[in-house]
C-alpha cells in the first residue's frame, strides 16, 4: 500500500487519481455524453437519449448475466447464440399458435413461457460441465456457443420468422406513457384521433422493453449485492478453496449462475421477438459476446473473479452504446464500433492491470 | 508430451485401452470415414479426398497458429476476423495494383506479400499486449477480434471486394497435375484441345491450395518440432517460471508466437481471395471455433505445454471431413456447428478424465 513517507499534498494527489482511476468508466461515459452533446447535432434529444436505452436492453440482459458469470471467475461464450435459440424457438411456437387461430394472448404467452423454459437448458448443461465434468467455462461455453447456433439455425432453416401474432411488435415497440406536448398524455396506449402534427410531436415516455429491462436489473443488483447468494457469488471468485472450505455447495452454486446466464439470454431473445416483430437467428458475425464481455469488464469486473457489479455493467453498456449512437449521428460508419469496443476492451484491461489493487471484493 | 513413459507394468489389455484413449481422435477420424463411405454416394472418390483436403485447408492454416499459441497457454480468438481482414486486404491490394497497372504476374504475389507484411501487425499488437501489458490472452485477442472486423469492414465498405485479377481463381482452384489417362499428363496447366469424353475422364490430382498449406505446415512444424524455438515454445507452456528462470526470452517469444497465429490467419486470407477471387470482411468468422477445435480434438491442452502438429491436422481432418460428409449425405450445413461444440466438449471431458490416456503426465 502507498502513502508511507509521501507528503500530504502527493497523498491527496494520489487519492485523487485513485478515485479516478476507480470510477474511470463512469467519468468516461459523462465525457462522452459531453462531447458527442456538444460535436453531434441532434445527439442532446430526449428521443435520442431514449434511443440509447431502447438499444441497450438486448446488451444489458446478455451483460448482466455475463457478470455472475465473471464474478465467478468463469466466462460464457455462448450467450448471443442461447438468445438466438429462444428468439428462434418462441418465435416459432408464436407463429405456429398463431395459424392455428388461438387468441394473440395465448400464443404470446405460450410462445415466451416456453422460450423462457428453453433458456434453461443451455445454462444447466454449461453448469453441469464446468462444475461439474470440471471443463474449462471458456470451452465449454465455446462448445454451447456452437450448439446452440446450430440448433437455432436448424429451427429456422436459416430464415427469419414472419407472421407472427401483430400485436408482439405493438408490446415490444410500446411506451409507458405518450406525451402530446401541449394537449394531455396517456398511458400505455398510444392516443387515438390524432392530427399530423401532434403524431410528429408525439413522445414516448419510456419504452416497455426499457421498463422490463430495468426492473429485471434491479432484482438481480439486490439479489448480488444484499443476499447470501451474491455474497457466495463473490465468494467462490474470491476463492474456490476458500469458498469449498466456508461450506458453500460450490458445484450446485455455478450450476445455478450458469443457468442465470443463459435466462438472460433467453430473456433477451424473448424481448427481441416482441420488439422485432420476427423471429431472427443470430449472426456469425453479430458479436454479442464480445459486447457483454467488453461491457462486463469496462464496468470493473476482472476475469480472475471475484470483482464486478451489475451497476458497472450497466455503465459499461451505456459508454458502448452511447459511443454507436453517437457514432451512428455523427455519420461515421457504424463498423468503427467494433474498433472502438476492442480499444476500450483492451485499456480497460490495461487499467486494471496498471491500478494497484485496492479490493477484492466490492458489493 | 504425447510419448510419454508411463511406468513399466501396465497389462497388455490396458495398453490395448491406452492406445486407444491415446489415439481416439484418430479413430473417430476413421469412423466418420467409415460412416460417411457406407452412407453416401461416392465418398470415398479421389475427387471426393480431395474435396476434403482443400475444405481442411482453412481450419489447418487457422489450427496451425493456434496451435502455437495454445502450446504456450494461450489462446487467440481474433484468428477468424483477422482472416478476413487478410482476405480484405489482399483482395483491395490486388485490385490497387491492378488498376496502377501491373500485370497480373506481378500484382497477385506482391498483393500477396503485402497482405501477409500486413498480417503480421494484429498478431503484433496480441503479442505486445499479453507479453508486455500482461492482458490475459483472452481478452487482448477478444479485443483484437473486434478490431480486426472492424478494419475489414470499413475497408471493404461492406460489400464483398471485386473486381480481382482473373489469374487469382487460376492459382486458388488449379491442380498440380492433370492426368489424361492414355493420353498426356500435365502440370500445372489444365490440357486444352481435349475432347469432352476426355475431359470427363481427365484426373486433376493436388489442389494448388493444398500445396501451398502444406509447406507451410511443414516448414512450421520443423520450427516447432526441431528447433529451440519450438522447445523454448513448449517450455514456456509447460511453466513459464522455469522458462524465465532458464533464460528464454520470454517476452519476445511470445510476441513472435502471436505473430506467427496471425500470420497463419492472414495466409488463409490470401488462399481465400485465391480460392473465391473476392474478399469479405466475414471470411473467416465462422472459423475460429473450428481453429480452437481442432487444436483441442488434437491433444493441445489449454493449460499449455502440449501439443502437437499431427494432432491439429487430424483435428482439421476430421471438421472437413465432418463438413464434406454431410454436403454428400444432403445433410443441412448448420448441423455441423452442433456436432462440432460437441466433439470439443467431449474431446475436453477425456482431456479432463484420462490425463493418463492422452499423456499428460500432471
Amino acid at each position: 500500500m502507498f502513502g508511507q513517507g509521501l507528503t500530504q499534498q502527493n497523498k491527496t494527489a494520489q487519492r485523487v487519481l485513485l478515485y479516478i482511476g476507480e470510477r474511470w468508466s463512469a467519468f468516461f461515459l459523462l465525457l462522452m455524453l459531453v462531447v458527442f452533446s456538444l460535436g453531434a447535432p441532434n445527439f442532446f434529444a430526449f428521443k435520442n437519449f431514449t434511443n440509447i436505452l431502447y438499444f441497450s436492453t438486448t446488451y444489458a440482459l446478455l451483460a448482466a448475466g455475463e457478470t455472475f458469470v465473471i464474478i465467478t471467475g468463469g466466462i460464457d461464450l455462448s450467450v448471443g447464440f442461447v438468445m438466438g435459440f429462444v428468439n428462434v424457438s418462441s418465435a416459432i411456437i408464436m407463429r405456429n399458435l398463431h395459424a392455428a387461430g388461438h387468441p394473440e394472448a395465448v400464443s404470446m404467452l405460450i410462445g415466451a413461457a416456453v422460450g423462457l423454459a428453453l433458456g434453461v437448458i443451455p445454462g444447466l448443461i454449461n453448469g453441469l460441465l464446468v462444475a461439474r465434468l470440471r471443463v474449462p467455462p471458456f470451452i465449454a461455453t465455446l462448445g454451447m456457443y456452437g450448439i446452440a447456433n446450430g440448433v437455432a439455425l436448424n429451427l429456422c432453416e436459416g430464415f427469419p420468422i414472419y407472421f407472427l401474432p401483430p400485436r408482439a411488435r405493438e408490446i415490444g415497440n410500446g411506451f409507458l406513457a405518450y406525451l402530446v406536448p401541449g394537449k394531455g398524455f396517456s398511458f400505455f396506449h398510444r392516443p387515438q384521433n390524432l392530427d399530423a402534427g401532434d403524431l410528429r410531436a408525439l413522445t414516448g415516455i419510456l419504452p416497455t422493453t426499457v421498463i422490463v429491462t430495468v426492473v429485471i436489473l434491479i432484482i438481480f443488483a439486490f439479489i448480488l449485492g444484499r443476499t447470501k447468494f451474491g455474497r457466495h457469488t463473490y465468494a467462490i471468485g474470491g476463492s474456490m478453496d476458500a469458498a469449498i472450505r466456508a461450506g458453500i455447495n460450490v458445484p450446485g452454486h455455478l450450476v445455478r449462475i450458469y443457468i442465470i446466464s443463459s435466462m438472460f439470454a433467453a430473456v433477451a431473445g424473448v424481448l427481441y421477438v416482441f420488439r422485432a416483430g420476427i423471429g431472427n437467428f443470430t449472426t456469425m458475425s453479430s458479436s454479442y459476446e464480445l459486447f457483454a464481455i467488453a461491457s462486463v469488464v469496462i464496468g470493473g469486473a476482472s476475469l480472475m473473479g471475484g470483482k464486478g457489479t451489475i451497476g458497472g455493467t450497466v455503465i459499461g453498456i451505456l459508454i458502448l452504446m452511447t459511443l454507436q449512437t453517437g457514432l451512428n449521428i455523427t455519420g461515421i460508419p457504424s463498423f468503427y464500433r467494433y474498433i472502438a469496443t476492442g480499444l476500450i476492451l483492451i485499456t480497460a484491461v490495461v487499467i486494471d492491470q496498471l491500478t494497484p489493487e485496492r479490493r477484492t471484493i466490492s458489493a | 508430451m504425447p510419448d510419454a513413459p508411463l511406468g513399466g507394468n501396465v497389462k497388455n489389455s490396458g495398453r490395448i485401452g491406452l492406445w486407444l484413449g491415446r489415439n481416439w481422435v484418430l479413430l473417430f477420424l476413421l469412423l466418420e470415414v467409415v460412416a460417411f463411405s457406407a452412407l453416401g454416394t461416392r465418398f470415398l472418390t479421389l475427387e471426393n479426398i480431395q474435396n476434403i483436403f482443400v475444405a481442411c485447408t482453412v481450419v489447418l492454416l487457422l489450427g496451425m497458429g493456434e496451435t502455437f499459441v495454445i502450446i504456450t497457454g494461450g489462446i487467440d480468438l481474433s484468428v477468424g476476423f483477422v482472416m478476413g481482414f487478410g482476405a480484405v486486404i489482399c483482395a483491395k491490394f490486388m485490385v490497387i495494383l491492378q488498376a496502377a497497372g501491373l500485370p497480373q504476374g506481378a500484382s497477385i504475389p506482391l498483393a500477396a506479400l503485402i497482405c501477409l507484411l500486413i498480417g503480421l501487425i494484429p498478431g503484433w499488437v496480441n503479442g505486445t499486449l499479453v507479453a508486455r501489458l500482461k492482458v490475459p490472452p483472452f481478452l487482448a485477442t477478444f479485443g483484437m477480434y473486434g478490431i480486426a472486423y472492424g478494419f475489414s469492414e470499413i475497408i471493404s465498405k461492406n460489400t464483398p471486394i471485386s473486381g480481382l485479377p482473373h489469374a487469382a481463381g487460376v492459382i486458388g482452384n488449379e491442380y498440380l497435375l492433370y492426368i489424361v489417362p492414355q493420353k498426356m499428363v500435365s502440370f500445372l496447366v489444365r490440357p486444352q484441345n481435349i475432347t469432352r469424353l476426355e475431359m470427363r475422364s481427365m484426373l486433376a490430382i493436388i489442389p494448388i491450395i493444398v500445396v501451398i498449406a502444406f509447406i507451410f505446415v511443414g516448414v512450421f512444424s520443423f520450427l516447432l518440432r526441431r528447433t529451440r524455438f519450438g522447445r523454448h515454445t513448449y517450455a514456456i507452456g509447460g511453466s513459464m517460471d522455469s522458462a524465465l528462470r532458464a533464460g528464454v526470452n520470454v517476452t519476445a517469444h511470445l510476441t513472435i508466437i502471436y505473430m506467427i497465429s496471425s500470420f497463419f490467419a492472414s495466409l488463409s486470407g490470401v488462399l481465400y481471395v485465391l480460392k473465391y477471387v473476392t474478399g469479405r470482411a466475414d471470411a473467416g468468422s465462422a472459423r475460429m471455433l473450428d481453429a480452437v477445435v481442432a487444436v483441442v480434438i488434437g491433444g493441445a491442452s489449454l493449460y499449455g505445454g502440449t501439443g502437437t502438429v499431427k494432432g491439429t491436422i487430424i483435428g482439421a481432418l476430421i471438421i472437413a471431413t465432418l463438413e464434406t460428409g454431410m454436403v454428400n449425405l444432403s445433410i443441412p450445413y448448420h448441423n455441423r456447428y452442433i456436432v462440432i461444440g460437441g466433439i470439443l466438449v467431449f474431446a475436453v471431458v477425456i482431456d479432463q478424465f484420462f490425463p493418463e490416456l492422452i499423456g499428460r503426465r500432471d
